[in-house]
């Protein structure tokens, strides 16, 4: 048992771990229960080495403690690093513990340590196309990185899941559009759940890069990989259209029908909900095209739900207008440009739907590989 | 460094759990500007004749070496090419070093038939007394004799002799002088500590796996896992943290492919593999908590030739999702916090020690700063590009910090220059030999060493 385990198994602070290691030394050897305990320590400190003051640090033996401390000039800390039944002939199973325990969390290995550092923010996902829109060939690059990193992030990503539906959720609740934000970004950024640091700042231009990708190629790609972005598509469409993707301003009806939709969708469960996705992405693009369909549209998906949806559409529906009222000005003038984007629009849409099978193929891999 | 300021509260983890524990925010260098943008290829093509670089590094540093050679030997000396040369007259000229040497592994003769030669096998140094030094310059060489140093010297350096042609045709040296320390650039450095942790050698993948626990150490001092608070507070003070090549050991380089049949390597995978998957992880524990700069080394999955360009970051997957993993070329050159660092992972150094009689890494560090060359022997012993406008590894300003990594121990030297320059020459000891990290003072252009060590079952003193 080193303290880096037990601060993992725990959930606690490294120096408490530390402590509690320690207590529990004192304690039984307190209550002299006869069994043998083998403690390691560590030494830290200044020692004179060939000229130069160094600074040694050391794991040593509870034996050899004094020896080390007595070597060192200054002493710079002293704590318990491990504590075993049997002897120890070499460091080696601790270092195993270590890590194998590390592996097991990379991805917040610091989340128990001393210090914080405000500058770890992982990148997210489309920081990681930009830098590379420019060339084709270095997408399918970042397509296996991206799908490294979700299968990696196998074990932990019981909590993507939630996250992801507290984010649809969230994305449609009468707040503000920064909560979306946040709880997007944490299902967005491929569930790295870094300590608490949500670098709200990098949001609004992440999620104006996200709008301009949309239409670009390098976002047909990363749509195929990740259901994320489909999600941020969504949202954008509510929150935030600054830049001409004129789909949410074709007819504010719509898009508020859609919102309304994927609130319905998230009450359901899941099955449900994933081809709700696929509807309401198809929806997507041909609300682009023929705003007149959506009529088609809402009455199809309203057959697949269960309950209620006359009543959840109409409450919803005020809210996210209202959401989106407040939204940047130019929504008239967008309206404006809405004709000589359509056509890009269209063939955004167009292409979005060859590929659309396969991305909520995907979608489904991915929930069931989480579930 | 450390020490002092921990010492109080050393013991202090030696007791029952207390209240919440105490976090430190890690310092943010706010000034990193990274420089190395000339050791940065863009588009490289390999069809151009070396002979470019001696003649654009010739023209690069005759300016500057003039102007030493009237400031040390007096305005009125003359200065000849070597084709205006009088028999007789004392004058300086400005050339190229040619060292002829014949130890030095030359690849017609390994192919020349007639001899029947075996290759040589590599040898530690390749001096010999029976060497010989050659003055040349764009147009003509010539041979130097005379007050010096035929050992100490490397092909390729750029130089100012002073002296007379003998009437034999060789050149009779009474002086000679480098370039000596470019200009200084401004101190802006900070006035709170700052710490920059520098490393090298990690040599992941060897066999051995002593130096493991030594480096899980380093990596949980960094993140401020380890120690007592004191400690923790002063680890939160390591503003940065530069990994000077050699990332990956030298076993990983055998490549059994070549030599084995196919169908016994068919399902084998490189050793670097398993070794880059473990660099990764590393890299992912440093830097959710420390910006780290990532230089590639001789034994690391990148180009050959100086200089080596920036790990790709498709390798290392994990960590490259974050901010702080800054990946760089080797020699890197950076701005941290005001304070100019400028350092390789050691080849240059190494390969200077193979073909001089300087022993002394640290030395060897000195005369490259003296000499105004980062690696005066690029094109010819040691791999390069071929440069044709301008050669980057001419140092044009003098750095503050000046450090070759996977050095065989460390060590340090604060050298003061004539026009107020003050630079601390490090060379960072390799640590999968060593456990030994170096850890500078932005402040002061202080250097301590930190050691990192476990137990074995054979250490009973």
């Amino acid at each position: 048992v080193t303290y880096k385990w037990l601060s993992y198994t725990l959930g606690v602070h490294v120096n408490q771990a530390k402590q509690m290691l320690y207590d529990y030394v004192e304690r039984k050897r307190k209550e002299n229960s006869g069994a043998q305990l083998h403690v390691t320590y560590l030494v830290a400190g200044n020692l004179l080495q060939n000229g130069h003051v160094c600074h040694k640090v050391a794991v040593v033996r509870e034996d050899k403690l004094e020896a080390m401390k007595s070597k060192l000039s200054t002493i710079a800390s002293v704590h318990v690093y491990s504590i075993q039944k049997a002897l120890l002939k070499d460091s080696s199973p601790l270092y195993n513990t270590d890590y194998d325990i590390v592996k097991t969390n990379l991805h917040h290995c610091s989340k128990f340590s001393a210090i914080r550092c405000a500058a770890a923010v992982p990148r997210t996902p489309p920081d990681v196309p930009r830098a590379q829109t420019s060339t084709q060939s270095s997408q399918p690059q970042r397509d296996p990185d991206a799908a490294g990193v979700v299968n990696g992030h196998g074990p932990p990503a019981a909590k993507p899941p939630p996250q992801q539906h507290k984010g649809i959720m969230g994305m449609f609740a009468a707040k503000a559009a920064s909560k979306p934000q946040d709880t997007n970004k944490e299902a967005k950024a491929e569930a790295k759940e870094a300590p608490g640091v949500s670098a709200a700042s990098s949001k609004p231009p992440t999620k104006n890069n996200i709008m301009n990708n949309f239409f670009g190629k390098a976002a047909m790609n990363k749509l195929k990989v990740n259901s994320v972005p489909e999600q941020q598509k969504e949202e954008k469409e509510v929150a935030k259209p600054s830049v001409a993707v004129a789909e949410p301003e074709s007819s504010p009806n719509t898009v508020v029908e859609k919102p309304g939709k994927k609130t319905e969708s998230t009450r359901i469960q899941q099955k449900d909900k994933k081809s709700k996705m696929k509807r309401v992405d198809r929806s997507d693009d041909e609300e682009e095209r023929d705003p007149e369909n959506v009529k088609k549209k809402r009455k199809r998906i309203k057959q697949l739900q269960s309950d209620s949806s006359d009543e959840e559409d109409v409450p919803p529906s005020p809210t996210p207008e209202e959401e989106r009222a407040p939204s940047p000005p130019p929504v008239p003038a967008l309206k404006t440009e809405l004709e000589p984007a359509s056509t890009e629009v269209s063939a955004g849409g167009r292409k979005r739907k060859r590929k659309r099978v396969l991305k909520s193929k995907m979608f489904i891999d991915e929930e069931e590989g989480c579930m | 460094m450390f020490s002092e300021q921990a010492a109080p509260t050393a013991q202090g983890l030696l007791a029952p759990p207390s209240a919440e524990p105490p976090t430190f925010p890690r310092v943010s260098v706010s000034g990193y500007s990274d420089c190395s943008q000339p050791f940065q290829l863009g588009e490289r093509s390999f069809s151009r004749q070396y002979a470019h670089i001696y003649a654009v590094r010739l023209a690069g540093m005759r300016p500057g070496l003039e102007r030493r050679a009237r400031s040390r030997w007096g305005n009125d000396i003359v200065l000849r090419k070597l084709s205006e040369l009088q028999a007789g007259e004392k004058c300086c000229v400005v050339g190229t070093l040619f060292k002829a040497m014949q130890l030095q592994p030359s690849i017609l003769q390994e192919i020349s038939e007639e001899h029947n030669l075996v290759p040589q096998p590599p040898l530690p140094k390749y001096i010999q007394p029976s060497d010989e030094l050659i003055l040349e310059d764009e147009l003509q060489r010539i041979k130097l004799e005379g007050a010096i140093d035929v050992q100490r010297l490397v092909t390729g350096t750029i130089l100012a002799v002073y002296g007379s042609e003998q009437d034999d045709g060789r050149f009779l040296v009474e002086d000679h002088c480098f370039a000596d320390l470019p200009p200084p650039l401004p101190w802006k450095g900070p006035c709170s500590d700052r710490f920059v942790l520098l490393t090298s050698g990690l040599g992941l993948g060897s066999v051995s796996g002593e130096a493991l626990l030594s480096t899980q150490l380093l990596v949980d001092v960094v993140t401020g896992q380890l120690g007592a608070e004191g400690e923790q507070s002063c680890a939160a003070h390591i503003a940065r943290v530069i990994l000077a090549g050699n990332l990956l050991s030298q076993n990983t380089q055998s490549r059994d492919t070549i030599n084995k049949a196919k169908y016994l390597t068919k399902k084998t995978q490189a050793a670097s593999v398993e070794a880059v998957k473990m660099l990764d992880e590393i890299l992912l524990q440093l830097c959710t908590s420390v910006p780290v700069d990532v230089m590639p080394g001789e034994f690391d999955p990148t180009n050959y030739t100086l200089p080596q360009q920036p790990l790709h970051r498709c390798m290392l997957p994990l960590a490259s999702a974050y901010t702080t993993l800054h990946l760089v070329t080797n020699p890197y050159q950076a701005d941290l916090d005001g304070v100019r660092f400028l350092g390789t992972s050691g080849q240059n150094v190494s390969d200077i020690f193979k073909y001089s009689s300087m022993d002394n890494y640290l030395e060897i560090l000195e005369w490259t700063l003296l000499a105004g060359h980062i690696s005066p022997t690029a094109p010819d012993t040691l791999g390069c590009y071929p440069f044709y406008k301008s050669d980057p590894f001419i140092l044009t300003e003098c750095p503050h910090v000046y450090f070759c990594g996977n050095a065989p121990r460390f060590q340090s030297k604060l050298l003061q220059g004539e026009e107020g320059q003050r630079v601390l020459l490090l060379t960072v000891p390799d640590f999968s030999t060593t456990q030994t990290a170096c850890l500078v003072n932005l402040r002061d252009l202080t250097c301590q060493p930190i050691t990192f060590s476990g137990f074995g079952a054979e250490d009973e003193d």
